[in-house]
């Protein structure tokens, strides 16, 4: 296995003032480049303190962190490991700075001192990616909230980073805009070997995973791929998860004695039914 | 909202003036602006005002758009008039009355500085109606950059600039749903006296703050995940680029200065 991320025995505390509180705890993973992960968690599990450990925002209390070869606590690539690690938050109206959306996608390039030419052929590059190169030359304000964390996506993809975290980045928009965040996460890691990280507390946004890790209390309590950690009903519920509707039905069904199948998605879950007689 | 306030003042037409680069025209302007305050003849003024109609011309924005910026410092106008022609009390009397005294010069010296307020606006009015403020932000971090040499932060004043162009409409529209929610819950906003209608917009303004304030935490983090100063070697994408228009436009403007000093200084013995 190709390892691109490793956290080894890794614990973080938030210190303010006299108060010591608890970002996460004894965490063990190792991902593997070009895997498609998803951190779930309910609120204050602790992935975002995750995600910020895995950029540098923050560095571990105990234990240590490589991603990429680089040491997340080496104070001197600390520019490098942002560039290789994307991360794109949760409101993309706060995540923009210029009100042109193709120099907005130049500012993290520009930082990094690419040459023009580069940067112009990276922009004509993400904009591709998430399909919306006819807005280069607009601003942002009209967009839909899909159409905005896309650019977000876009501008961090601007980078070239290896990683992309998205840290519920889905989570302010509608059902559509979810929807082509997520198609345009999933098409980053099929054509362009992108890891993924993505950070949601909808359980249905994992479904298409390589691999979930559920998170509760700063601890990881699940990891595995979806149809495993799907079926762990008691502990996805006591880490304060809401199962996916097909889920909860066929579930409820087995519970009765119905014949059919644990499915986590709607077509799954009319197949089985229909074959109910 | 109709248009895109991003824009601010921005009447966007196709026209040589929208197109010269906003270096030159700041400069143009500043020149401008110098001009219309050391102008003292009257005859020098008609001929400012004849170029900037040639300009709102080149501009191909309509007069009545630009008479609009008037509008709102009409009053201001008449006002310093009435303060300077009060004033002013030395020369020639034309009429008196009690301790009001009018004089002949000031009279003139009232109509030059109308004159000079309402040509300094029309100037820089011209000058938001053909720019975008992106470029013009753009123009500006260009200009200054001889200061990174005595390590004024030129490029973090552009980012601030930048920043608060684009967060603008953001929080307009912040403001709106704000109001919206507190008329729901039975506030009135256009009701009572100035002291009452202030006291109506705390509702507005302290909800607005802890969202801005909210919204720095997260923009902060996003400007750190994307590198920001990584280098001080920052590089630029856009770049601004000089073109004949602006070497016509600065041509044109040579002759127009060259102009109004020789009509001000009465060398060709106008009058
Ligand atoms: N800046 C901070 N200072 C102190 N405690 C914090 C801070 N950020 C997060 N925490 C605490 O760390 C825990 C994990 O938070 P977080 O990683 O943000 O969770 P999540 O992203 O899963 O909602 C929570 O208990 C939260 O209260
Ligand atoms: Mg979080």
């Amino acid at each position: 296995m190709d390892t691109i991320i490793t956290i080894k025995d890794v614990s973080f505390n938030y210190v303010t003032g006299e108060q010591i509180s608890r970002g996460v705890k004894n965490v063990n993973l190792e991902i593997e480049r070009g895997s498609f992960v998803v951190l779930l968690g309910h609120n204050g599990s602790g992935k975002s303190t995750l995600a910020k450990l895995l950029n540098g925002f923050l560095t571990p209390t105990e234990g240590e962190i490589i991603v990429d070869g680089i040491n997340t606590a080496d104070e001197s690539k600390i520019f490098d490991l942002r560039s290789r690690v994307g991360m794109v938050f949760q409101n993309p109206d706060n995540q923009m700075v210029a009100s042109i959306i193709e120099d907005d996608l130049a500012f993290g390039p520009e930082n990094l001192g690419v040459e023009r030419e580069e940067i112009g052929r990276r922009i004509n590059w993400a904009l591709d990616i998430v399909n919306m190169s006819e807005h280069r030359h607009r601003t942002p304000t009209k967009l839909s909230g899909g159409q905005k964390q896309r650019i977000a996506i876009a501008a961090v993809l601007a980078m070239l980073p290896n990683i992309l975290i998205l840290d519920e980045s889905t989570a302010m928009l509608d059902p559509k805009g979810r929807s082509e965040v997520l198609e345009t996460a999933h098409k980053l890691n099929k054509e362009e070997n992108m890891t993924v990280i993505l950070i949601t507390h909808y359980m249905d946004e994992a479904i298409d995973a390589d691999r979930i890790v559920v998170m509760n209390d700063g601890e990881v309590i699940l990891d595995g791929a979806p149809s495993e950690v799907y079926q762990q009903t008691d502990v996805i519920r006591r880490a304060g998860l809401e199962l996916p509707v097909a889920a909860r039905v066929s579930e409820k069904l087995i519970e009765r004695g119905y014949p059919i199948k644990f499915c986590l998605t709607d077509k799954e879950l009319a197949e089985e039914l229909c074959q109910l007689k | 909202m109709s248009r895109d306030i991003t824009l601010g003042q921005y009447y966007p037409v196709e026209s040589f003036a929208h197109k010269l680069d906003p270096r030159v025209k700041l400069l143009l302007v500043i020149v401008y602006i110098v001009g219309v305050f050391l102008v003292d003849s009257l005859y020098a003024y008609i001929v400012v005002g004849a170029f900037l109609i040639t300009s709102i011309i080149v501009s191909r924005i309509p007069f009545k758009s630009v008479l609009k910026s008037v509008k709102g410092i009409i009053f201001i106008v008449i006002f310093t008039a009435i303060l300077n022609l009060l004033f002013h009390k030395e020369g020639e009397v034309l009429w008196s009355f009690w301790i009001i005294v009018i004089t002949k010069e000031g009279v003139l010296f009232s109509i030059k500085m109308a004159l000079r307020l309402l040509l300094l606006v029309l100037g820089t009015t011209l000058l938001t109606y053909t720019t975008t403020p992106m470029s013009l932000t753009d123009g500006m971090e260009s200009l200054l950059s001889p200061l990174k040499l005595v390590k004024f932060p030129v490029h973090d004043v552009s980012i601030i600039m930048s920043i608060a162009l684009r967060f603008i409409p953001i929080l307009m529209e912040e403001v709106d749903k704000i109001m919206m929610a507190q008329k729901a819950r039975g506030a009135s906003f256009d009701n009572g006296n100035l002291f009452k209608r202030a006291k109506a917009l705390l509702p507005v303004l302290i909800p607005l703050f802890v969202s801005a304030f909210r919204r720095a935490d997260e923009l902060a983090l996003a400007l750190d995940a994307r590198c920001y100063n990584a280098t001080p070697n920052r590089t630029r994408y856009k770049k601004l680029t000089l073109s004949w228009r602006d070497l016509v436009a600065t041509i044109a403007f040579a002759v127009y200065i060259v102009l109004i000093v020789a009509v001000n200084n009465n060398f060709w013995g106008l009058y």
